[in-house]
Formats: C-alpha cells, sequence, structure tokens
C-alpha cells in the first residue's frame, strides 16, 4: 500500500511520534550531558546560545531535561495503555463471546469501577501502592482495563452473530479458537484507536501525578515534574513550564492525530 | 391488472430526463454509474426501471430528486414539467422535494425517525409544505393513514415506528411522501425488504393511489416480475445504459435486446414454466425404488426466550418470555434430492437449520441423520457429525471472515481437520475453487475485492472443503442479482448430481422453490402448513395459506392470448 491513501492526519500524526521516538532514544547522543548536573552559575537563566531553553532554579538545563524526559512519557504511554489493553480484550472478548456468568460478574465489575472518577480511583490506589512509576502503571491498568473490556464486548456482540462466524461453528470449531482467530481480529480496529486516545491520557495523567508528587519522583526529569518545580516561579521564569508543556502537547497531539487517522483509515477500509 | 388512463400523445410528460451522465470521483479515477439515459414519465403514468445491482438505476432515480453527494459530476437535463431540475440552487430544490416529487426507499425502518410517532413525521411534511398548524395536520395525517389502508390510523398516528411491522412502517412511509400531495413519486426497491404477501398488498396499494390520485411513479425494481405486476412501460439499464424500453406486454414478450432476453429467462418463473415443458425427471424408476431418507426431523419443537437479565439470572429463572420458533414439525430428506423449506419471514425456517446443525437445541422431537439420533452426539461422532452437514448463508459479505483471503477461508477447515498436508492444501484449494467456477486468480482476493457471487461461491467451496453429504442453502440467492441467482443455482444442481450431494434449500421466493426443488415444505408461524412434490403443492395448493403465497408471488404473465410476434 502506498503512503498517498493513508489519511493525512495519521502521517502527521506518526511523523510528530516518530520524531519524539528518535529524540528520545538517541538522547545520550544529542545531548551528552547529565540532564540532572546542577550548575549554580547558572540559575534560572533566559533562553540562550549555551542553554537554548534556559535553566531552572538548580541550573538544569530544560532542554536536556526535556529531551531525557520524552523517554519517560513515551514509556508512560505505552507501558500506561498495554496491561490496560490486553486484559480489557481478553475480558471483554470472553464476556461478549460467551456471555452468562462470565458476563454476568465482569460486566458488573466493570460497572463498579467505572462509578468511580477515574482520576480519584488512580490516585486511591497510587496512595494506597506508595508512589512511583511501577505503582502508577499497575493502577492505571487496574482502572483503564474497564474501558477496553466494554468497548470489546459492543464489538464482540455485533461480530459474534456474523454469519462468517455462524460458518465456523457449523464447521464444529472450538469456541476459543472461533472467538480468538475470528472474532477478535475483527473487532480491534476501535480498540486501536481508542488507544492511541487513550497514551494521550495517561500521558497527561502520568504528567498530573508526576506535578502532585506521586507518580515520578524528583530529581528524575519528567514533563510534570518539571512543569510542578518551575510553577513557584512561573512569572519570571516562564521557560521552566512552557517547554515542558509544550512538549507534552506535541506528543499528545501525535497520538490524538494518529488515532484520528487510523479511525478514518479503517473506517474506509471496512 | 389496472391500467390507468393513457395520457401520453401530445402534451409534454410530467417529468424527462435527457441524455443523463452522472459520474462520480474515487480514488481509482472517474465511475461512470449513468451513461447517457433518456427517458419520460407522463402524467398519471408508472414507468418502471428495471436492472441489476449496479445498473445505475438507483442513481438516475436520486438525481432526479437532486440527492447525490457532492462529488458526483452530472450532465444532461432532468426536465419537471418543463423546468431543468439539474444545477438548481437547494432552495429551489427544497420547494420541489415532497411537494413536487417525493421518493420512498428500501428499507422503511431506517428511513424513519424512531424518535418521532409515525403521525410526527406525517405532520412535519405538512407543516413544513403547507404550515399547517398541528390539529389540522393531524386531521389529515389520520386520512392519509387511511388512504394507505392502515385499519386503525388513530393508533397508528401515535404509534412509533417500531411498534409497526415492515409493510406497516411502508406505509407510513409512503403516507409521508403523498402527504403533499406530490405528482411524482419516486419509489426505489419499496418492497425489496418484505415478504412476498405484504409486497403483493403494497404494490395494490401503489396501484390504487396512481388511480386515486393520478400519481405519476417511477418504480425501480431488480424484480421484472414486480414491475410487471404494476408499470405500463419498463425502462431496461444495464451498466448505466439504457438497453431497452417500451411497453411492459411488448418488452416481456419480444424483447430485442439480448440482455432483456437474458434477464427474462433468469426469472426463476420463467425457468421453471421452461422446465415445465420439457418432460421432468422420469418418474417411474423413483416411485419404485425411493432413495433412503437422509434426515428426518420428528415432532421438532425449538423454544426461543428472550434474553434473561441479570436478576433472572440471579433467580435461576429461565423461561422468561418464551417464544415458539418451531413448533411440532416433521419432515423427511431423501438421499440425493434438494428438498425447499418455504416462509416468510418469521416463520422459523432458519431455526430449523440451526436445529439441524445443532447450534440451537431443540426443547422437544430429535433430528436423525442416517437414522441415528443426533441429539446425544459428542467428541469425535459430533465433529463427524459436523463435516457431514454443511451450510451456505443469505449475505455473500457477512458470510466470510472479511480479514482471510479466498485461499485462507477455503483452506482453514482443511487444515484444521488435516483433510490435507500442507503441501496438498493449495491443491485442494484450486480443486475446489474451480470445482464452485471460481477462478484461481482469486486465490489471494479478500471478501471486499470480489463480487457477491464470487463471495457466494467461495462460502460454498468452504462448506465441499468438509466433503459433506448434505448441504443447506440458508436463502443463498435472496442477496444476489437475478443472473448471478441462477448461475449460483445452477451450480448447486451441478453439485448434487456431481458429487451427491443432498441439499436443503431454504427461501422465502416460492418461484426459486419451484425451479430448483422436487419437494418443499411451506411454513408459517413454526408449523408446517402443507409438504409435498413441489408442482402438486405449488401449482395446486391444498391450504388457504399456501394459495395466498402462490397468488402474492409477482410473476411474469405469459397468457397464451399474447400476440405471437
Amino acid at each position: 500500500m502506498s503512503l498517498r491513501n493513508l489519511p493525512t492526519t495519521l502521517i502527521v500524526g506518526a511523523g510528530i511520534f516518530l520524531m519524539w521516538l528518535v529524540v528520545a532514544l538517541c538522547s545520550p547522543l544529542l545531548m551528552g550531558t547529565d540532564p540532572n548536573a546542577l550548575n549554580f552559575e547558572a540559575l534560572l537563566q533566559r533562553p540562550n546560545i549555551n542553554h537554548l531553553f534556559g535553566t531552572d532554579h538548580l541550573g538544569r538545563d530544560i532542554l536536556t531535561r526535556v529531551i531525557y524526559a520524552g523517554r519517560i512519557d513515551i514509556w508512560m504511554g505505552f507501558a500506561g495503555v498495554l496491561p490496560a489493553l490486553i486484559i480489557g480484550t481478553l475480558f471483554g472478548l470472553m464476556a461478549g463471546y460467551f456471555g452468562g456468568v462470565v458476563e454476568a460478574v465482569l460486566m458488573r465489575v466493570t460497572d463498579v469501577t467505572v462509578a468511580f472518577p477515574f482520576f480519584v480511583l488512580v490516585l486511591a490506589i497510587v496512595a494506597v501502592l506508595g508512589p512511583g512509576l511501577t505503582n502508577f502503571f499497575i493502577a492505571i491498568a487496574a482502572v483503564g482495563w474497564v474501558s477496553y473490556a466494554r468497548l470489546i464486548r459492543a464489538e464482540v456482540l455485533v461480530v459474534k452473530n456474523a454469519e462468517y462466524v455462524l460458518a465456523a461453528k457449523i464447521l464444529g470449531y472450538h469456541p476459543l479458537f472461533i472467538a480468538f482467530r475470528h472474532v477478535l481480529p475483527n473487532v480491534l480496529a476501535p480498540i486501536i484507536v481508542y488507544a492511541m486516545t487513550d497514551a494521550v491520557l495517561v500521558i497527561l495523567f502520568g504528567a498530573s501525578l508526576g506535578f502532585l508528587g506521586l507518580g515520578v519522583q524528583p530529581p528524575t526529569a519528567e514533563w510534570g515534574v518539571m512543569i510542578a518545580n518551575g510553577q513557584p516561579y512561573v512569572t519570571e521564569a516562564w521557560w521552566i513550564c512552557l517547554f515542558p508543556g509544550l512538549a507534552t502537547v506535541t506528543l499528545g497531539l501525535g497520538f490524538s492525530l494518529i488515532g484520528d487517522g487510523l479511525a478514518k483509515h479503517l473506517r474506509i477500509k471496512n | 391488472m389496472g391500467r390507468s388512463k393513457n395520457t401520453q400523445g401530445t402534451t409534454t410528460p410530467l417529468l424527462s430526463v435527457e441524455n443523463l451522465e452522472v459520474a462520480f470521483d474515487s480514488v481509482n479515477g472517474k465511475v461512470h454509474a449513468v451513461r447517457g439515459m433518456s427517458f419520460s414519465v407522463g402524467e398519471g403514468e408508472i414507468v418502471g426501471i428495471v436492472g441489476e445491482s449496479g445498473s445505475g438505476k438507483s442513481v438516475a432515480c436520486r438525481s432526479v430528486l437532486g440527492l447525490l453527494p457532492s462529488y458526483a459530476s452530472i450532465d444532461g437535463q432532468v426536465l419537471f414539467e418543463g423546468s431543468n431540475i439539474i444545477g438548481q440552487h437547494e432552495d429551489e430544490l427544497r420547494k420541489i422535494r415532497g411537494k413536487q416529487i417525493s421518493m420512498i426507499f428500501q428499507n422503511p425502518a431506517s428511513h424513519l425517525d424512531p424518535l418521532m410517532t409515525n403521525g410526527q413525521q406525517i405532520g412535519e411534511a405538512l407543516r413544513y409544505h403547507f404550515n399547517q398548524d398541528s390539529r389540522k395536520a393531524r386531521a389529515e395525517g389520520i386520512e392519509l393513514l387511511k388512504a394507505v389502508g392502515i385499519t386503525d390510523p388513530e393508533q397508528t398516528f401515535d404509534a412509533y415506528p417500531h411498534q409497526l411491522s415492515g409493510g406497516m412502517k411502508q406505509r407510513v412511509l409512503i403516507a409521508c411522501a403523498i402527504a403533499c400531495r406530490p405528482k411524482l413519486l419516486l419509489a426505489d426497491e419499496p418492497t425489496t425488504a418484505l415478504d412476498v404477501t405484504v409486497q403483493a398488498r403494497i404494490l395494490d396499494l401503489l396501484r390504487a393511489l396512481n388511480q386515486d390520485r393520478n400519481l405519476s411513479i417511477v418504480l425501480v425494481s431488480h424484480d421484472l416480475g414486480v414491475i410487471a405486476e404494476i408499470c405500463q412501460r419498463v425502462v431496461v439499464v444495464h451498466n448505466g445504459l439504457i438497453v431497452e424500453q417500451g411497453k411492459i406486454e411488448d418488452i416481456v414478450s419480444t424483447p430485442k435486446h439480448p440482455y432483456t432476453q437474458m434477464l427474462i429467462d433468469s426469472q426463476p418463473a420463467v425457468k421453471a414454466r421452461k422446465s415445465c415443458e420439457k418432460p421432468k425427471i422420469e418418474l417411474d424408476p423413483e416411485l419404485s425404488e425411493q432413495p433412503p431418507n437422509l434426515l428426518s426431523v420428528e415432532n421438532l419443537r425449538v423454544n426461543s426466550r428472550t434474553s434473561r437479565g441479570f436478576l433472572d439470572f440471579l433467580r435461576h429463572r429461565k423461561t422468561s418470555g418464551l417464544v415458539r420458533a418451531v413448533d411440532g414439525v416433521s419432515f423427511k430428506v431423501r438421499q440425493g434430492e434438494i428438498f425447499g423449506i418455504v416462509g416468510e419471514s418469521g416463520s422459523g425456517k432458519s431455526t430449523v437449520a440451526l436445529a439441524i446443525t445443532k447450534l440451537v437445541s431443540p426443547s422437544e422431537g430429535q433430528v436423525l441423520f442416517h437414522n441415528k439420533s443426533i441429539m446425544e452426539l459428542r467428541g469425535d461422532e459430533l465433529t463427524n457429525y459436523r463435516r457431514s452437514v454443511q451450510m451456505v448463508f443469505q449475505n455473500p459479505y457477512d458470510s466470510l471472515n472479511p480479514r482471510f483471503t479466498v485461499a485462507q477461508t477455503i483452506g482453514e477447515p482443511l487444515l484444521k481437520y488435516s483433510l490435507a498436508t500442507k503441501t496438498k492444501c493449495a491443491d485442494r484449494i484450486d480443486e475446489l475453487m474451480e470445482l464452485v467456477d471460481l477462478s484461481i486468480d482469486l486465490r489471494h482476493r479478500r471478501p471486499r475485492q470480489l463480487s457477491g457471487g464470487q463471495c457466494q461461491r467461495v462460502g460454498i467451496a468452504r462448506a465441499l472443503a468438509m466433503k459433506p453429504e448434505f448441504l443447506i442453502a440458508d436463502e443463498v440467492t435472496s442477496a444476489l442479482d437475478v443472473s448471478i441467482q441462477a448461475q449460483i443455482l445452477a451450480l448447486l444442481e451441478r453439485l448434487r448430481d456431481k458429487i451427491n450431494l443432498t441439499i436443503l434449500y431454504i427461501s422465502h421466493d416460492l418461484a426459486v422453490v419451484q425451479m430448483f426443488c422436487q419437494r418443499v415444505a411451506v411454513f408459517r408461524a413454526g408449523r408446517l402448513v402443507e409438504i409435498g412434490p413441489v408442482d402438486e403443492v405449488l401449482t395446486r395448493p391444498k391450504e388457504k395459506y399456501t394459495q395466498t403465497l402462490v397468488n402474492s408471488a409477482p410473476q411474469l404473465h405469459f397468457s397464451a392470448s399474447l400476440p405471437a410476434h
């Protein structure tokens, strides 16, 4: 398939994302210096030739920190989404395809989970488990799978009545085989699209948690933490908050555009 | 058949389409849907447009109302009462739509707003075009519902669309369409989604509206039988071109164009008639030596219940909302025969098929295959049974996994059941594709790259991969064009002879069953009404219901009195 048939949003989004990925992977090459290196001779410097994005209150180079932080934030996007996606997809598929007790139990669990505000529930879990990135991922997966399960179940309910599923049954295949080989591939499209928007939410969420001091711990560079650190100085040193903020926005935009483009592309294909 | 007054002649026609060309811009360049059509509709005339899918008949119809999407480029003229519609501004078109020309569609359910009562939908048109107040609109709406033959117009007026049957919905849609007393009604496949008995009544209604209100009608249909039923003139379209037009009797009795001839020949009713002229299969040896029964269904009862809620589940309530889908049905299918099941929607004919394939379990009665009950089959025995009983489905696209190529679809059962080794599998796939007349070049295509008929052949090949003895064909041709339908039926017939297949053919189409099956069972509301040899049941029906069914089926009438040209 040629690139020309893909929606523009998908290409632009993928471009932004790839740029961030390359920057993040090559950060030691791009920025040789240690992101946490203090320099008390250059505190709160405006953007200049030596420090393109300026420095923070401890004299750390903002550009270096923004680039290193990209690694954590992109990782957050994936590690926050994937477990929830896998668990939610499996449960949703089982509930939708087999119905009965599995469905009744699973769907009530999701109802209960949905009854709590997402943010509050994640905060509560992180507060109980203790701050840190791993616990953040656990909390996100524990709460986030619910949306995937619901979405997949709804799709499965439609696809499982398709005649090709009936044909597979008449061919005598095992139900699990039918569920995974004939149903699952045909319900994944909306999930992938949703996962992209979800990745944006998780990144923003991780940043908010970092801001609150429950996510990534200082001095590790993370966009949310950097914004939190810059907050007291925002009136006189706007660059401390602005650049990590812009970074968050561009990565988020990239994911959103990918999601949008994928939705368009998959819809055209079907 | 009622013929309304002939107003053709010197006066200008109500609608005249001249050299209409419509093309759509697509990724692969321009697609020419209509390539120069000219026809006219006189006042009080019913004109039929007949053609197969993709012939451009619906596109031509829509362009009359300016309903084509913006990426369509239109050329030519559509003159309504002498003024050209093409190129008119939306505001001007809105004055014509509904008031002068209105339209009804194939699927009434999707053209009625589910959140509005039927009355509101009718009243809306009246209020919009005539500024009527709601009291007056109500009175007129009820009158309209009466006019379209609804027995309790007041209740229907206040009911929501989902509370009505398909035929009633189409009547409401017609009421909306004629509310503003248009001069021309465009009917795009108005009866295709309906049962034959309902179809006959809707056609009667259209004919009555034509006579009482002097309403001109353009009836678009794929079914020449339906067209012949009420139209005075017919336009035959093929590939965006008009191949022939003229009086319906002339076209049917002496078609000039080979395509029209083919269309008429593909009509199952005509085929049945022709095969009657030929000596039918020698009956004598059959009488002396009846083939053994392959499958018998004994006193089958299937209850389907509406889904249970969580509370029902907690209370172990198993029978909330019991519906008898099949109610005490018995019949036998002999080896090597094509046995038909005929019935309207909801008659339980598909449920019987599901019970035979063991996908639903009957609450009473049993199914015997080779004189062995299939009810207790487990494990390997069940797998063997599944292999010998296969099924082909109605919707050609829905019955194939959209992500699988043709080879994957046909090859999966082969590999799964080790019916062929990996190396031999490709050969076997080719063999099966040849068996169903599919070009091997299509091997790596996916369903969306195939035509409906090709998809259906893939479905048949997949079923045949298991080397079944018994094939259930559930409405396999009802989504296909008549010419493709004829091909698929010919294929099934050939397969029966070639690999000794017994076929259970389920259909709503009497003509197809009459042409294709040896014996038939007529179903109604879960019960078996009548059973016997096709020629007996469908030409000399004993039961009243079968008679209604037979009389409702639209047919091309080749009366002997037709002048021989």
